[in-house]
């Protein structure tokens, strides 16, 4: 078997972050003193990826995803732990190690912001040493895939969100790079951008068989183009796995939202859907919140549109916030063992309720 | 070998990129060059005026003096076209985090910090400054030939020697969470350069000389040309003190980068 293109192990970033107390006497206590904290970023992290694996790193903000990140393409240098990417070390090894990585933050982008985008790609490709026929047939597929020719003459600056993502990400690939980090790769973007830089990042995935890791917020990102996520809070890695096992295990739910018309009579706050109960959102909105260990999400459907005058309908999972958010308070349950609620022997994550939720 | 000439393209590419962005706004690019040379001619004509009313002073003939501060805007104009960026470094590139770009690229950190931007109107320093040069040149029959010929180099050195005083102040950035710093008050120290070093008493001459090595980078390139013999050890220093800052840069540079990657900021 071959070595996995990344391997962590151990994984630890903590930041000395200086406390100052408020008020001018604070500041002054400041200047001769400074109470430094020790906050852990990143808590004793491993995985491994292997090649052309496509894995989504996931988790709350402040989890410690950007750090990992940074730690993995080298910006910065962890506090104890070991990261071997590509044989390389990614810190120590910065510039060979960067030749054959690609990295897209979506919140900034990699090109030159004066400059029209074709300008910034001959940089790249001067900077890669990516050959000329190189560089024709990648542009060539850049511009199949993701429609970037006509993108190119304009500076960077005059480009909408989507666009730029686009030519961000055809930039992240020019060197064709066995390692491909995404943060944030569709933030911002409306649904038809998103939808296009996903289909080409599964392309780009199968094509190449880039090793791709990708963070992000967006659960559907995930679902369309993982099949494995790891998940972390507070810097440590509470998931690793596959999304649906994370979302069966730790939120199995549905949730069917749906408008009538009519509105029932006097507005109630709660209706009864054969064994089920809705909860009002708004005038004539409704909502169920399903628990699919328990039942089929089809089955409570076809209760809804049979005894009600159903307008619209829509069903929605928990987004990732959610489950997450679920999984740390599971988390932090289960750092006090003494806490009752914590079922005798039974597995964290079992979700009890069920009737009213916020949606 | 392979890595200088692999730099040697990039920077030709990166010029070439910044001249034709910048060019883009030809109008906005004419104004910068006009209120440059305004700049130069300003503080030239204070020179000028200065020696009008003290001939010789401190024994320094009126071209002998043109010639020195038009030298001097050789390596200062050179100087200001590379430094642009050096002086947003802590804004543009720690605040706003575009430091992380250049650490993903398979380029030197330094070289793409100085060589990012341009302040491209600061070339008429040097064309002013040459041209200054020459004026004084026809006027002093009596130059070494050989002072005359490195000058143009000397010029290089002194600007390698002003990058690198700056490059040292900017890379206090990693350290001082300080937008201002402490470039703006050596800046203004500069200006001393550029005039004779044996106007000013001692202790100018030692911090000149010593600890910011301006005279190094404007005062001293000319001593050979201008016959001065007994500055002519101090001449030939020049090169070694340019190397000496320029590695005293690079070395800070790479704590400060380490030092970025430990703290992330």
């Amino acid at each position: 078997m071959s070595d996995p293109a990344v391997r962590v192990r151990d994984l630890v970033k903590t930041f000395e972050v200086s406390r100052k107390s408020p008020g001018l006497a604070g500041a002054l206590k400041g200047l001769f003193r400074s109470e430094t904290t020790t906050l852990t970023a990143v808590d004793h992290v491993s995985f491994d990826l292997d090649r052309g694996e496509m894995v989504g790193y996931i988790g709350p903000n402040g989890a410690g995803k950007s750090t990992t990140i940074k730690m993995l393409t080298g910006i910065l240098t962890p506090t104890s732990g070991d990261v071997t990417a590509l044989g390389f070390v990614p810190w120590r090894d910065r510039r060979a190690y960067t030749k054959s990585i690609g990295v897209v933050f979506g919140q900034r982008t990699q090109l030159w912001w004066d400059i029209a985008v074709v300008e910034s790609f001959r940089l790249l490709r001067e900077i890669y040493g990516v050959s000329e026929a190189d560089y024709a047939r990648r542009m060539k597929v850049f511009d199949d895939l993701l429609d970037v020719g006509r993108l190119l003459p304009q500076p960077v600056r005059k480009l909408s969100l989507g666009e730029r993502m686009r030519c961000d990400l055809a930039a992240s690939l020019l060197h064709e790079p066995t390692l491909l980090f995404l943060d944030e790769p569709t933030i911002g973007l409306d649904v038809v951008a998103k939808a296009n830089v996903r289909s080409f990042l599964k392309e780009a995935n199968k094509l190449l068989s880039t090793t791709v890791i990708l963070t992000t917020h967006d659960l559907d990102d995930i679902e369309e183009l993982c099949e494995r996520v790891v998940l972390i809070d507070r810097g440590q890695v509470l998931w690793d796995g596959s999304l649906r096992g994370l979302r069966d295990r730790h939120l199995p739910e549905a949730r069917i939202r749906f408008d009538l018309n009519p509105i029932p009579a006097g507005d109630p706050a709660e209706l009864a859907v054969g064994p089920w109960r809705a909860a009002r959102l708004a005038q004539g909105r409704y909502q169920i919140v399903v628990d699919k260990r328990e039942v089929s999400t089809a089955d409570v459907l076809r209760e809804v549109v049979r005894d009600l005058p159903v307008l619209d309908l829509a069903v929605g999972e928990p987004d990732i916030e959610e489950v997450v958010a679920r999984i740390y308070r599971e988390n932090a349950a289960l750092r006090k063992p003494d806490d009752e609620a914590l079922p005798e022997g039974g597995a964290p994550g079992v979700v009890a309720h069920r009737g009213v939720r916020r949606g | 070998m392979e890595s200088l000439r692999f730099h040697a393209r990039l920077f030709a590419l990166y010029f070439a990129q910044y001249v034709k962005a910048r060019l883009a706004y030809r109008a906005d690019f004419a104004t910068a060059v006009l209120a440059s040379f305004l700049g130069t001619a300003a503080s030239f004509s204070v020179v000028l005026l200065l020696f009008s009313r003290f001939p010789h002073l401190a024994g320094w003939s009126f071209p002998e003096i043109v010639f020195l501060y038009g030298f001097s805007l050789l390596p200062y104009g050179l100087f200001s076209v590379l430094s642009a960026n050096l002086y947003e470094f802590a804004d543009r590139y720690l605040v706003e985090g575009r430091f992380d770009r250049i650490l993903l690229r398979p380029v030197s950190p330094l070289f793409q910090i100085f060589f990012e931007s341009f302040r491209l109107e600061s070339l008429q320093e040097v064309v002013t400054g040459g041209a200054a040069v020459a004026w004084a040149v026809s006027r002093l029959p009596d130059l070494s030939p050989l002072g005359l010929a490195l000058l143009p180099l000397w010029a290089v050195f002194g600007a390698v020697i002003y990058l690198s005083v700056f490059g040292i102040l900017t890379a206090s950035s990693f350290w001082i969470e300080d937008r201002v710093g402490l470039a703006p008050p050596v800046f203004n120290l500069m200006a001393f350069g550029r005039y004779p070093i044996t106007i000013y008493d001692l202790k100018v001459k030692v911090l000149l000389s010593t600890v910011i090595p301006f005279a190094f980078a404007s005062f001293y390139p000319t001593t050979l040309a201008l016959k001065r013999a007994d500055f002519t050890p101090y001449f030939w220093a020049v090169p070694a003190v340019a190397l000496l800052f320029a590695l005293l840069n690079r070395a800070l540079w790479r704590r400060g980068i380490a030092r970025y990657g430990s703290t992330g900021s």
